[in-house]
């Protein structure tokens, strides 16, 4: 067995367990937590599969920033009132189906399903594909257009955000 | 041999182990003799009373909104930052652009006050004259009558 | 580096957008200098945008169809600036009516935010229009609907506001999301993003059943832009909440460039070849668009038509109607062709004139009257006789009746479903309009065939609002008997498409 085996499982199996934990707390600050956990094991397994720029991204946006989000939305909207989640039977039921019906899903595309034979890219590209400077000649080769759109769309994200935050203030 | 992010994750694996280590070392050497006053939230000696919950300022929300637009913008800057330098000052023009588009959302937010904790509510001085030859600068809810 | 080099040499066909842009960093800019002071904020831009409209008929004679050019990202040609100077001209109308508008008004402090989001709005729609990736497709379709979103919930503290922008961003977030899904399928399906290169990658045989159910997951978010039938949910109560400029301008610039965004992404990504007759033959094992938008156009007409009818809120009927004229311009997609895409640009000049001056007079009456419930209108056609009789000339031209253009437009469609022998499809649509007509009349019904509630109530038209009206109702009655122009102006515009 070698190291990158035990690392695939190490981080696998915390990423499983804190998922569960996080869905089965009833304080929705400890699940938070148990959230940023799930995503930093992530990262490690995007690592793991050379995918650098994501792992990074998972890190910084995902673990950081949105889940700063998270709990200062989690506090702002003091939840002691309503601490256990609804326990309705029909909602039970619709969730159980769904994840019958992705567990199925995947179940069936990794044992029986053989992938499109046509399709073929050496593991090579792929490793060189995921590291940061390949994503940066990526944009500047090809999407110098989109990258700027991205300003933009950050630019109107910014002003729409604090103008509908604002809303609430006054 | 080990790569970057083997170094990383040693990093990380030796904090995480101090933690432990430390809190078992901690827990085996300590003296454990917990009284019901001992285990009460600790409140400057007085006695807690309500809930630790209390509502947040929604300021803290914008703060983070900020947060997670200009978290974005440094992801997507990473790629650029990595490899500009081989495409000279063309390629530096493109990460600039993007740049002053950042800038100009964080002087919307410095200029409209949203970076202020408490927005300052200035109340401009009017010329009074509270008789004919004295004049005076006085706020505006000072109603000093003469 | 040399692509690069290609890229700035041939930044002279980004001419609107790099205008567009820089109107909107202006506006910003002068909106922090200038703390108080900010009535000239629309003047600059209205300028801005008719600076743009020039650009863009510039690039309308270009004569070509360029895409290897920007990296293969976007197309620029003919059909394409078309729909850019509809939504720019649009955009010019709709500051013009954010000037005379009272709602606007009273959101004075804000007036640097609503311009500086507008112009977000129109840099998303150029590259919407012509872009020819999905990454393209995908950040300029988020940049549209993040601007919408806070521009439907502008006003302040309205209840009916907040819920719209609300509304709006959950449906919008979802339909993305979606449309987010089907392009990765995609890409793991061929490698690439690239509309052209997908094609290549399908025509040579790929698994198609994958490849049909995500195109189906990309319309989701192309029809939730048009506002086609089962993407449809947010149209009413959207445009019944948001501030009328708004409203009119997600139903006139926002729809445009959807239909842009659709007809790129079927040209592109399905169509191997024009032939001599304008017909467009898809791809082998795609899907069969021929069948996915006749039942798509029936359920938005049908739908949008019978719901309007039980509407009391005029914006609302507005936006019903709005459904179903999607649901006729998809006709026109229908039926894959290059008649019917010229249909679609006819029907457009048309739609975008008459619908913009429905909502104009709406929003005028709305200014004095504070109310835009049908009931309130007893009687206005006595108060005021210009804007009833300007009224009657947008909602006849909506439902489709000689003289006015409406009718010009509806013809033409029609014509191009009966010559691809769709007959039925056709039928369907006339009884639609007959339909439609019922609503309308019935706003027309209580402007003058009832007694006013208030006898002496009399609206004065300040001379600005008399010209904006006129500007609109004189070309609905004008393109309805001389319609040469406007007929030439599409048949040009789709000359040169994909040869």
């Amino acid at each position: 067995m070698n190291l990158e085996i035990i690392l695939f499982i190490l981080f696998s199996v915390i990423a499983a367990a804190s998922a569960v934990i996080m869905i089965t707390r009833a304080n929705p600050i400890i699940s938070a937590l148990f959230l940023v956990l799930n995503f930093a094991c992530l990262a490690g397994l995007y690592l793991l599969l050379n995918a650098q720029f994501i792992a990074v991204t998972q890190i910084i946006v995902y673990a950081g920033a949105i889940m700063v989000l998270f709990l200062f939305v989690i506090m702002l909207l003091r939840p002691e009132h309503d601490l256990t989640l609804q326990k309705k039977s029909k909602i039970k039921f619709m969730a159980a189906a769904a994840g019958i019906f992705v567990f199925a899903q995947l179940v069936y595309i990794i044992f029986f399903f053989s992938p499109n034979a046509s399709q073929k890219t050496s593991v090579q590209s792929s490793i060189n594909s995921g590291t940061i400077e390949q994503i940066g000649t990526a944009i500047f080769t090809k999407y110098v257009i989109p990258f700027e759109a991205a300003g933009y769309l950050l630019l109107a994200a910014a002003i729409g955000a604090l103008v509908l935050a604002k809303k609430k203030f006054e | 041999m080990i790569t970057e992010f083997g170094k990383i994750f040693a990093f990380f694996t030796t904090a995480i182990l101090f933690v432990i280590i430390v809190y078992i070392v901690s827990k085996i050497i300590r003296p454990a003799r917990p009284t019901y006053e001992k285990l009460t939230t600790y409140e400057c000696g007085e006695n807690p009373q309500g809930s630790p919950w209390v509502k947040f300022n929604i300021r803290f929300y914008v703060i983070a909104l900020i947060f997670l637009i200009f978290d974005v913008e440094v992801v997507l800057l990473l790629p650029w930052a990595m490899v500009y330098k081989e495409y000279g000052l063309l390629g530096f023009s493109i990460g600039a652009i993007f740049l002053i588009l950042l800038g100009l959302g964080m002087a919307y937010e410095w200029r409209k006050g949203d970076l202020e904790w408490a927005r300052p509510k200035p109340v401009p001085p009017v010329l009074k004259k509270t008789n004919l030859t004295k004049i005076e600068l006085l706020p505006v809810e000072e109603n000093v009558t003469p | 580096m040399e692509n690069l080099k290609t890229l700035v040499d041939s930044l002279y066909l980004l001419k609107p957008e790099i205008a567009i842009s820089c109107v909107l960093v202006l506006v910003i800019i002068m909106d922090l200098i200038m703390d108080k002071n900010k009535t000239f904020l629309p003047y600059v831009a209205l300028t801005g945008f008719i600076i743009t409209a020039f650009l863009v008929v510039e690039q309308y004679f270009f004569k070509t169809s360029i895409t290897q050019n920007l990296q293969k990202l976007l197309v620029i040609d003919a059909v394409g600036a078309f729909f850019k100077l509809i939504v720019i001209l649009a955009s010019c109308l709709i500051v013009y009516f954010s000037l005379i508008s009272k709602e606007v008004k009273e959101a004075f402090d804000r007036h640097g935010e609503y311009y500086a989001l507008i112009c977000g709005m129109v840099i998303g729609m150029f590259f919407m229009i012509s872009s020819a990736d999905l990454i393209m497709i995908y950040l300029s379709l988020e940049l549209v609907s993040l601007s919408s979103y806070v521009l439907a919930g502008f006003t302040k503290n309205s209840l009916r506001n907040s819920e719209a922008s609300l509304k709006y961003f959950v449906f919008g977030a979802m339909s993305s999301g979606i449309m987010l899904f089907g392009i990765s399928i995609i890409f793991g399906l061929t490698g690439t993003t690239n509309l052209l290169a997908v094609k290549s990658v399908m025509a040579a045989g790929g698994n198609s059943l994958t490849f049909l159910f995500a195109s189906i997951l990309i319309f989701a978010g192309i029809g939730y832009k048009i506002s086609a039938a089962p993407f449809h949910f947010w149209t009413p109560d959207v445009y019944e909440g948001a501030p009328i400029t708004i409203t009119a301008y997600l139903s006139i610039a926002s729809k445009a460039a959807g239909f842009a965004l659709l007809i790129r992404f079927i040209t592109l990504g399905y169509v191997q070849q024009i032939d001599a007759s304008g017909a467009w033959q898809l791809v082998a094992g795609s899907i069969d668009w021929k069948k996915f938008f006749t039942v798509i156009s029936i359920l938005t007409m049908t739908l949008g038509n019978f719901a309007a009818l039980w509407q009391d809120n005029i914006k609302r009927m507005l936006a019903y109607s709005s459904i179903a004229h999607a649901g006729y311009l998809l006709l026109g997609v229908v039926v894959l062709t290059n008649q019917g895409l010229s249909a679609v640009i006819l029907y457009f000049i048309v739609y975008a004139i008459m619908n913009l001056g429905a909502f104009l007079v709406v929003m005028l009456i709305a200014n004095k009257i504070g109310s835009e419930e049908i009931d309130d209108y007893k009687g206005l056609g006595y108060a005021t006789p210009f804007l009833g009789v300007c009224m009657a000339i947008f909602l006849i031209s909506l439902t489709g009746l000689p003289p006015t253009a409406g009718f010009i437009g509806k013809l033409y469609l029609f014509t191009a479903l009966i010559e691809a022998k769709m007959i039925p499809l056709a039928v369907i649509a006339i009884i639609n309009s007959v339909v439609s007509l019922y609503y309308y009349i019935r706003v027309l019904k209580h402007m003058f065939l009832t007694r006013p509630q208030n006898e002496d109530l009399v609206i004065n038209t300040s001379f600005a609002e008399y010209v904006i009206v006129l500007v609109l109702a004189v070309p609905v009655i004008l393109f309805g008997i001389y319609f040469t122009p406007i007929v030439n102006l599409a048949k040009n515009s789709v000359a040169l498409f994909l040869q």
